[in-house]
């Protein structure tokens, strides 16, 4: 891992991944400013909203072959186990919000998915202070 | 089942999620951090871990309406928090890592310490007879 440290190229690293970081985090940002507007407008999500959320994930997708292609050249230095739990937990978040916006036909699944878009920019945040970890 | 609302729907859903969260963190956390360097604070990791399965079975009685269940996963995580929190700031030397429950929650944002409350008012509040 030292060696790996060592071998870190931190400025290709940042310049490809801070414009991800900044798109995932704004786009969850978005999403729960949208579904808060829900909440308080007394409604259910709606299905573009899930289309919205079907948006965030795939961009999670991209980040995640980003970050496998960096850690395989060495560009990264993380703990993999820990960096990719993470990884797999953003990606499940909004998908379960989602099945809860099919069970739950009331403002309640506006709430869970404002928190669920919140939860993946907080775990985005996590994710960017464990990558350079170790 | 018939006379009491069930504890996963309407805001329930929120209480559901929330604990589901907390469930998943707890858990990894606890897991992680005894198979990474457990040697470490052996005790805050198996307290992690513990009340990690603690919010998995008041996540599982919460969406499964089982109340009772849901009722003794609930106290014993407000007793843990209270516990572990008090002991963390009182004997700091056997904590020398953290744990979820540390600190009253503080980690988490105090949510260990809130969710407990929120689910309490919320058994309370399904427990009632349903109205009309």
């Amino acid at each position: 891992m030292v060696a790996r440290r060592a071998a870190r190229s931190g400025g290709t690293v940042t310049a490809v991944t801070v414009p991800l970081v900044v798109l995932v985090v704004a786009a969850c940002v978005a999403l729960a400013g949208w579904a808060s507007w829900f909440v308080v407008a007394d409604r259910p999500v709606v299905l573009r909203q899930l289309g919205a959320a079907t948006g965030v994930v795939a961009l999670l997708l991209v980040q995640a072959v980003v970050a496998g292609v960096l850690l395989v050249r060495g560009d990264g230095s993380v703990s993999a186990g820990l960096f990719w739990a993470y990884v797999v937990t953003q990606v499940l978040v909004l998908p379960l919000a989602a099945l809860w916006a099919f069970a739950e036909r009331t403002r309640w699944s506006s709430v869970v998915l404002a928190v669920a878009a919140l939860t993946v920019a907080f775990l985005e945040y996590r994710l960017v202070q464990i990558w350079g970890s170790r | 089942m018939s006379e009491t609302r069930p504890t996963y729907a309407g805001p329930g859903r929120l209480v559901v999620a929330a604990y589901g969260l907390l469930a998943l963190a707890a858990t990894a956390r606890g897991v992680y951090q005894l198979m990474d360097h457990g040697s470490e604070a052996p005790l805050a990791y198996a307290l992690s871990v513990a009340s990690g399965v603690v919010y998995v079975v008041a996540t599982f009685a919460l969406a499964t309406d089982r109340r009772t269940l849901a009722w003794v996963a609930v106290l014993t995580e407000l007793v843990g928090v209270l516990t572990v929190g008090a002991a963390s700031l009182l004997v700091p030397d056997r904590f020398p890592d953290d744990t979820v429950w540390s600190r009253f929650g503080q980690g988490y944002g105090w949510v260990p310490l809130v969710l407990p409350l929120l689910g309490l008012l919320w058994l309370r509040r399904t427990g009632r007879p349903r109205a009309q």
